[in-house]
């Protein structure tokens, strides 16, 4: 049914070179290779990503792969959706006009339906009963090495967007068995290996986050954001508090965004200052990345429940979530999902709190402070079941002279192309932007915006690249970057407008 | 002949009544357990009953949302689904079958009306054939089931149409109910069996894609334990 992995790719993937030559034969131990450094098998054998890997254990994948399925059937609810999956698929192709890599390729692989129908394959063959009746009788399909690098390829190669789900007439959520799917290959060893250290270090390093911020360094970061925000707000002294306890929200931002996005983070405190809002950072834990979301449940579910026991440690309240959209969704539902009900807190993102405030008037904004064309692209974790939609569009209404809308928009939104975790894999950036973003570069093309606003770590490193690389003269910048430029702060002071860096 | 099709309408109907029913019921309870076992294992029970019926109401009357270049199909769709649950439950001359088999009846839609929907199902179900063998994409995605289903669908109304049209059958009355009821047979036996399984699993397949996500609390540490990787390093 499929194309030959690796074979009829129409876009050609940029292989990293240095990917570590792997062998497909039994018996040899991979341990053995970084002693002796057996000749490279010939290329066609060598099951070969387009993502970097840890070293894997090569022998007898297959059997492994379906171990590993089995105790995940065994011990999670994924096997009632595959059976009423398996049974249903119309093979209708309404899904084909709705995923933007597949548009990007036209490869028949990237259909949705398609992807699915890899897993679905094995499910059918080793866990239903007609399955087995099949292969008794005739030579039916068998979980092959090939197979599993087909699999491995064309989940890394989906955005997890959903955007499929809601075209399917028969309501199958394709991002479900993606999920599901990258998760028994992580248990084999086939994971991304950018996402795979970042939640080593996150649960098992030294510093607790995925950019291995140190604690010192982190104080240092917001000591200088707080002399930035001296000079937006002279005399206002707005802090990013440290470890207090007992306090509304403790605040879990995307820790790249420490790195990364200094204006973010300044109009996050600046909103929380103007908002008189107890809030603090948990020195302990203070990164809401959850790659586990991504890759792996069991991760998933490590990583939630870390960061709940800080939010517990500092008595906090309620978690509040920065802006970044996976950070939102894995805890919103992790809570849901892993917390024992006792424990639970309510999630809130940075927006939600924002518009409340400014709904109820005790967030005093700027009206049309921005002069320039702006536009706003919804991550697709946050706005695709239309959970924050509304309310970042309603303080841009206020705040800019000329807000304009990408189409289509909303919960029927476009991916940047960069979703599922695939925007931290550096060595496939081409695909992310010139593939999986070029729909989103299209949309941003012709809204003729200067700002492109997105509130999700993810999507902003991703249209900063979709930008770069396609050579578009927008601006990307985050909600609060905006509001930064105006927040009215309680005893009337209007913040002094820095230069843009250009 | 006439024997055969006394059988054919006989026996073998309500043999495929029989199975289809029974498959269907096997089924109903198949998905009935595992979705009480989804509710059952998952901590969060809270069914989204709102955002399930929408999604499911969407996709019954798909007006909206529906990507604008499969809009068409989506609408020869919907006739095709309508046309193909009317005339074969509502046409007169199957009420008197029902009447004889089970004893009850209902009001029947008249014989224009259903000569007119029995031509546009057939126009649709090649319609939506001739869609899946004219592009290099649909042929990528369909199975034998794919091309097969609608062809047998399409074969029982044209059977039935020239059955009740003698002036346009150039065979026996016999021969094209022959056909006609063979075919009709088919598909109420193939329903279980295939895709056609939505007719019940539709709704269902909605519910269990918003509770697949319920997850289950544990469920990692067991796999990792079952797995022998507990306390293996990340």
């Amino acid at each position: 049914m499929h194309r030959e992995f690796g074979k009829e790719r129409r876009v050609a993937i940029p292989m990293p070179t240095d990917v570590r030559p792997a062998k497909l034969e039994q018996g040899e131990e991979p341990e053995d290779e970084t002693a002796t450094q057996p000749a490279p098998r010939p290329v066609d054998e060598q099951p070969k990503y387009s993502f970097y890997v840890e070293p894997i254990k090569l022998e007898e994948r297959p059997r492994r792969f379906l171990e590993a399925f089995a105790a995940i059937l065994k011990y999670s609810n994924y096997g009632q959706v595959l059976d009423a999956y398996c049974r249903v698929g119309a093979k209708c192709s309404v899904c084909t006009a709705s995923c933007p890599v597949y548009q990007a390729t036209n490869d028949p692989g990237d259909i949705p339906c398609n992807r699915s129908e890899l897993l679905l394959k094995v499910y059918r063959r080793y866990f239903t009963l007609a399955g087995n009746l099949k292969s008794r009788l005739f030579d039916y399909f068998r979980l092959t090495n090939e197979h599993i690098n087909e699999l491995a390829e064309s989940v890394w190669r989906c955005t997890a967007c959903k955007r499929c789900k809601y075209s399917c007439p028969m309501g199958i959520d394709h991002a479900l068995v993606t999920h599901l799917a990258r998760w028994i290959l992580a248990e084999l060893g086939i994971a991304p290996k950018a996402l795979v250290v970042s939640v080593r270090e996150q649960l098992e390093g030294k510093t607790h986050n995925t950019s291995a911020i140190p604690v010192p360094a982190l104080k240092d970061t917001c000591e200088f954001l707080e002399e930035e925000l001296e000079e937006v707000y002279p005399g206002a002294g707005i802090r990013f508090p440290f470890d207090v306890e007992g306090c509304e929200y403790v605040f879990f931002p995307a820790v790249s965004d420490y790195l990364l996005e200094a204006d973010t983070l300044m109009g996050n405190a600046a909103m929380l200052y103007a908002t008189d809002t107890s809030w603090t950072i948990g020195t302990g834990n203070f990164d809401g990345i959850d790659y586990g979301l991504f890759y792996s449940d069991r991760m998933w579910e490590r990583i939630i429940k870390a960061q709940v026991a800080e939010i517990h440690r500092l008595g906090g309240k309620k978690m509040l979530i920065g802006e970044c959209g996976h950070a939102s969704r894995s805890a919103k539902e992790g809570m849901a999902n892993f917390i024992p009900p006792a424990e639970q807190l309510p999630v809130v993102n940075i927006m939600e709190l924002a518009y409340e405030k400014f709904r109820a008037g005790e967030l005093s904004l700027i009206a049309d402070a921005i002069a320039e064309r702006t536009t706003y692209h919804d991550p697709c974790n946050i706005a695709r079941k239309g959970w924050i939609v509304e309310q970042p569009r309603a303080i841009l209404r206020h705040i800019c002279q000329d807000f304009v809308e990408m189409e289509p928009k909303g919960c029927d939104n476009y991916c940047c192309g960069g979703g599922g975790g695939t925007v931290s894999i550096d060595e496939i950036r081409e695909f992310r932007t010139m593939v999986g973003g070029k729909t989103k570069a299209d949309q941003i093309k012709a809204t003729g915006a200067h700002y492109v606003v997105t509130p999700c770590a993810n999507c902003k490193k991703q249209i900063d690249e979709v930008i770069k690389d396609h050579g578009l003269p927008q601006v990307r910048t985050g909600l609060h970057d905006l509001m930064l430029k105006a927040i009215v702060l309680p005893n009337g002071q209007k913040p002094i407008v820095q230069e843009e860096e250009e | 002949m006439e024997q055969l099709l006394e059988w054919v309408r006989g026996p073998l109907f309500r043999f495929a009544i029989a199975v289809m029913v029974l498959g269907l019921i096997r089924l109903l309870i198949l998905n009935g357990i595992n979705l009480v076992s989804l509710l059952r294992q998952s901590q969060d029970k809270k069914l989204p009953a709102k955002v399930i019926v929408r999604d499911t109401l969407r996709w019954v009357f798909p007006f909206t949302r529906v990507p604008a270049s499969q809009r068409f199909f989506t609408l020869v769709s919907v006739a095709f689904h309508l046309c193909i649950i009317v005339v074969p439950v509502f046409l007169a001359g199957h009420i008197l079958l029902w009447e004889e088999g089970l004893g009850v009846s209902w009001p029947a839609v008249g014989q224009p009306v259903a000569d007119y929907m029995t031509l546009f199902a057939i126009a649709a179900g090649l319609l939506l054939f001739a869609r899946r063998v004219s592009t290099p994409l649909t042929r990528s995605l369909s199975r034998a089931q794919d091309y097969a289903l609608p062809l047998i669908i399409v074969a029982s109304f044209v059977s039935g149409y020239v059955a009740v049209h003698p002036a346009i059958n150039p065979f026996s009355y016999d021969a094209t109910m022959l056909v006609h009821a063979v075919s009709g047979d088919l598909v109420l036996v193939l329903i279980p069996f295939s895709k056609l399984s939505h007719v019940l699993l539709f709704p269902i397949t909605h519910v269990v894609s918003e509770l697949g996500w319920h997850l289950v609390p544990e469920s990692g540490r067991r796999v990792a334990l079952a797995l022998g990787r507990e306390g293996e390093p990340v």
